[in-house]
């Protein structure tokens, strides 16, 4: 009895085999009489678009991959600016930047990585676009501060800080954060220390009123990331990315001709 | 006689700068409010701007993206300023053409522009030109046209009276032109069509005018004779037709008789207007090759390009309820921003103009400032004092309700809410006030909040003075340590000048925190003088010379308009404040944030 199944199942698959075995062997027959060089020919081409497919699926996919690092920052903090010096090290003019730019730079370490530096408009209507376009491509992030007219805009740094932080694609990609304390050049300047604390307090603030906030009128809700550890008052230690306060200016104690103090700065982008 | 001339990119880097002799100010404030005023409000239509005592003109170059600006003082009139500005940015591309076709700032960078010599050129022959010109002197007697006419030619024939009174007239010219006569004779000859008449009788100019009116209309009734078409002279204008400022504009646009021919072409599909395109230039360039050319390869954008795409856009925004005149503004400002831009392979003009239309659309709604109005009411609690918000529209739009959904979103966040009925006038307001506020105090118990009503209602009554009211809810607020205060005005229509005072003088003397203004989304073209003639109205009867305009909008009635969504455009590019609210309906949930990208979305789905 046990057989008869076994009997069964042969006759079964060797009824399904009987179907193809026509056409294999038609098939075989046709590969046979073609020429074998003519069939290499063949193989060889098939493989060489194979593997070319392969090649720019990884390309492509290597494009999105992180390799600029973003200058973002309120209106006025000396993004463009710091642009300027990171890359020739010269000072220019500016005004308020319309559209990004970008160009590659060269970092100060002895691997001598390169990567592109994208300078992103500050003003408040242009700066969600610009995110939005650039955050993917992001393996740093430098929020450039304004540490002289800090006291008065701390509740917009923070803002914007939260917004960076809260984004989705930013807490997936978990960019390593610098903020530079620009225009430490200018008496008034708070130092990185105070401004990390003052940040700290104000996005515990934000964290609360910002999840308190209306949602959108198609429904959809704002980032519903939450920010650091619950329960507890927020720490930029806490988050998953690496975050590091440093002083910087970029228009240089020694007036306009003057080097920058951007020595700090180089040196962090160095070790990314 | 420039104060100051500067070249920079788009990207913020100043490539050459000028200063005229004796300035000392730095030109980087006026530039940046230039930009910030003009280019990201979209407002690029017309390229100038006066800051100050500067005035400002520019002009953008978009295959390069760089901005050319120039400025002078206001008071000065330079007529030369404009072709100027065309000639420097002409000169500057092609003698920077290297420089300036790298992609990638660091080109910008590291060249250094020496543009003075050519500058210092371009200025002088500019200025040599304006004066050669020189001021236009007065046409002497002889050489103006009304030495060449007859003094028949100007008597009419209508009744004798007419004509006696024009004898009066003509008398006193006659002894001016006495010496003119001697001239005319000889010129007589050499006269152009419309004193040709010269020479014939009253029915033959009668005749003459009358076969030109015929042709005129092509075929209307024959004018009876006893309606004598007018005299070669005019007669004095009897009314002149008002214009109204904010009105339509003249009938030339309502026109369609030419670009109905434009309109049929552009109809057509996209493919369709590249490949007529192509074929236009094939027939020029000759070969099959120039057509591809069209289609493949970079092509710089132009005006003509561009105007049937934005004709279309601009009747689509019309269409989503976008006011009339704002639509073309914007539509205009497209055109300049993309004028001369480079277009990429296999895009269509269409394509690209649409993309720049979305962003500038998404850029206009963005808020210009922080809209965080809880993070604001705690700073407010922690100075200790009351965050007051100010509610004023026309009649009908929604100012109580939205004002009670608003103070249960605050209640729900745990705010305590003190509403101030300064609405003295419509029958009803104070009770309406009244049962929100014991609703609202239902769904939130004062045994929850320390045995104190979370809502309270500040009212006295009807007819009273509304200014006064406001105050005294305040200070009782700050007394009694609440941390919002909502004020409920009347409504009032924007023409009404004496609620209008009073509606400025409540906001002067009262300086809220944050004037509202409630505007439905169901309103088109109107919303555009609503906000005009609101702000106006406080600015002028503010005492203070920084007056509190209107900062922020509530737009409601959202959901009763499915796409149609060009209210919120409307409003946020005349005032160029942010849309801080939205209403969604009419129970206390209904109150929700503005999505940008979803209201442009709407607005330009087809």
């Amino acid at each position: 009895m046990a057989t008869e199944p076994g009997i069964n199942m042969e006759a079964k698959i060797d009824a399904r085999e009987n179907p193809f075995e026509p056409y294999l062997d038609a098939l075989k027959k046709v590969l046979e009489d073609q020429d074998p060089i003519f069939m290499i020919g063949i193989v060889v081409s098939l493989a060489v678009v194979v593997i070319t497919v392969v090649f720019l699926k990884y390309l492509l996919s290597r494009k999105t991959v992180q390799s600029a690092v973003l200058l973002v920052g309120l209106c006025d903090s000396g993004k463009t600016l710091l642009f300027s010096r990171l890359l020739s090290g010269k000072f220019k003019k500016t005004q308020t930047s319309i559209t990004d730019s970008s160009a590659p730079y060269k970092a100060k370490n002895e691997r001598g990585s390169s990567w592109i530096l994208i300078d992103l408009p500050g003003h408040d209507s242009l700066r969600p676009q610009y995110v939005e376009k650039f955050k993917s491509a992001a393996r740093a992030m430098v929020f450039v501060v304004d540490s002289a007219i800090f006291q008065k805009e701390v509740r917009d740094v923070a803002e914007f800080l939260y917004f960076l932080l809260t984004d989705s694609v930013v807490s997936r990609n978990v960019p390593s954060l610098i903020v530079a304390c620009n225009k430490q050049d200018i008496t008034m300047a708070k130092s990185a220390k105070l401004i990390r604390q003052q940040l700290e307090k104000e996005m515990n603030t934000l964290r609360v009123t910002r999840s308190a906030a209306l949602s959108a009128q198609d429904g959809s809700a704002g980032a519903s990331v939450h920010l650091g550890k619950k329960g507890k008052d927020f720490e930029f230690s806490q988050l998953p990315m690496k975050v590091e306060f440093l002083e910087c200016s970029a228009r240089g104690s020694k007036g306009e001709d003057g080097e920058a103090d951007i020595a700090s700065l180089e040196k962090s982008l160095a070790l990314l | 006689m420039l104060d100051f001339f500067t070249i920079f990119s788009k990207g913020g880097i100043v490539l050459w700068c000028f200063q005229g002799t004796g300035v000392t100010e730095s030109f980087t404030g006026p530039v940046n409010a230039l930009i910030r005023s003009v280019i990201l409000q979209e407002r690029s239509g017309n390229n100038s701007y006066s800051h100050d005592a500067l005035s400002l003109k520019y002009k953008l170059d978009n295959e390069f993206e760089l901005v050319f600006v120039v400025g002078f003082q206001k008071i000065l009139t330079l007529t030369y300023v404009d072709k100027f500005i065309d000639d420097v940015q002409l000169h500057f591309r092609d003698r920077y053409k290297n420089e300036l076709e790298q992609k990638g700032a660091l080109a910008l960078l590291n060249s250094h522009f020496a543009f003075e010599d050519d500058f210092k050129m371009l200025l002088r022959e500019a200025e040599e030109s304006s004066k050669a010109r020189g001021p236009t002197s007065m046409r002497s007697f002889n050489a103006s046209l009304k030495s060449q006419k007859t003094v028949k030619s100007m008597i009419e024939t209508k009744g004798g009276d007419k004509g006696k009174e024009q004898g009066g007239k003509k008398n006193k010219n006659a002894k001016k032109e006495g010496k003119g006569e001697k001239a005319k004779a000889p010129t007589s000859a050499q006269k152009t069509e419309e004193n040709g008449n010269q020479g014939l009788t009253q029915e033959e100019i009668i005749q003459k005018k009358r076969e030109e009116f015929i042709r005129k209309r092509m075929g209307a009734p024959v004018e009876k004779p006893s309606k004598s078409p007018k005299p070669v002279k005019e007669k004095p204008k009897g009314k002149e037709k008002r214009v109204w400022t904010l009105g339509g504009s003249s009938t030339k646009e309502l026109d369609y008789s030419q670009s109905n021919g434009n309109g049929a072409h552009a109809a057509g599909d996209q493919g369709l207007d590249r490949g007529r395109g192509g074929g236009r230039r094939c027939c020029r360039e000759g070969g099959m090759f120039g057509m591809l050319k069209g289609l493949v390869g970079s092509k710089s954008l132009s005006q003509e390009d561009m105007e049937p795409v934005l004709d279309k856009m601009r009747d689509h925004l019309i269409a989503k309820n976008v006011a009339a005149e704002i639509a073309s503004q914007l539509c205009d400002s497209v055109a300049k921003k993309l004028e001369g831009k480079v277009m990429g392979t296999f895009t269509t003009v269409a394509s690209t103009v649409k993309g720049a239309l979305q962003d500038s659309l998404v850029q206009i709604l963005q808020p210009k400032r922080r809209v965080d109005i809880l993070r604001d009411v705690l700073e407010a609690r922690s100075q200790r004092r009351p965050f007051v918000i100010t509610f004023c529209g026309v009649n009908g739009v929604g100012k109580s309700t939205n004002l009670a959904k608003i103070s249960f979103w605050l209640i729900e966040n745990g705010f305590t809410v003190l509403i101030a009925a300064c609405d003295t006038f419509r029958a009803g307001a104070v009770e309406q006030l009244r049962t929100h506020q014991r609703r609202l105090n239902s769904l939130h118990p004062p045994q929850d909040h320390g045995g104190r009503p979370i809502v309270q209602l500040y009212e006295k009554g009807y007819g009273k003075d509304a200014a006064g009211i406001a105050m005294e809810a305040i200070a009782y607020a700050r007394n009694q340590a609440f941390d919002v205060v909502l004020v409920d005005t009347a409504g009032r229509m924007q023409d009404n000048t004496p609620l209008m005072t009073a509606l400025a003088k409540l906001i002067a003397v009262n300086m809220p925190d944050l004037v509202l203004f409630v505007g439905e989304a169901l309103v088109g073209n109107e919303a555009v003088d609503q906000l005009v003639k609101f702000n106006q109205a406080l600015a002028d009867h503010s005492m203070s010379d920084k007056p509190r305009l209107i900062d922020g909008i509530v737009l409601t009635k959202f959901d009763t308009i499915d796409d149609k969504v060009g209210a919120a455009i409307s409003m946020t590019y005349i005032t160029g404040q942010p849309i801080v609210f939205v209403g969604t309906g009419q129970t206390y949930n209904d109150l929700r944030s503005l999505n940008a990208r979803a209201v442009v979305g709407a607005l330009m789905k087809a």
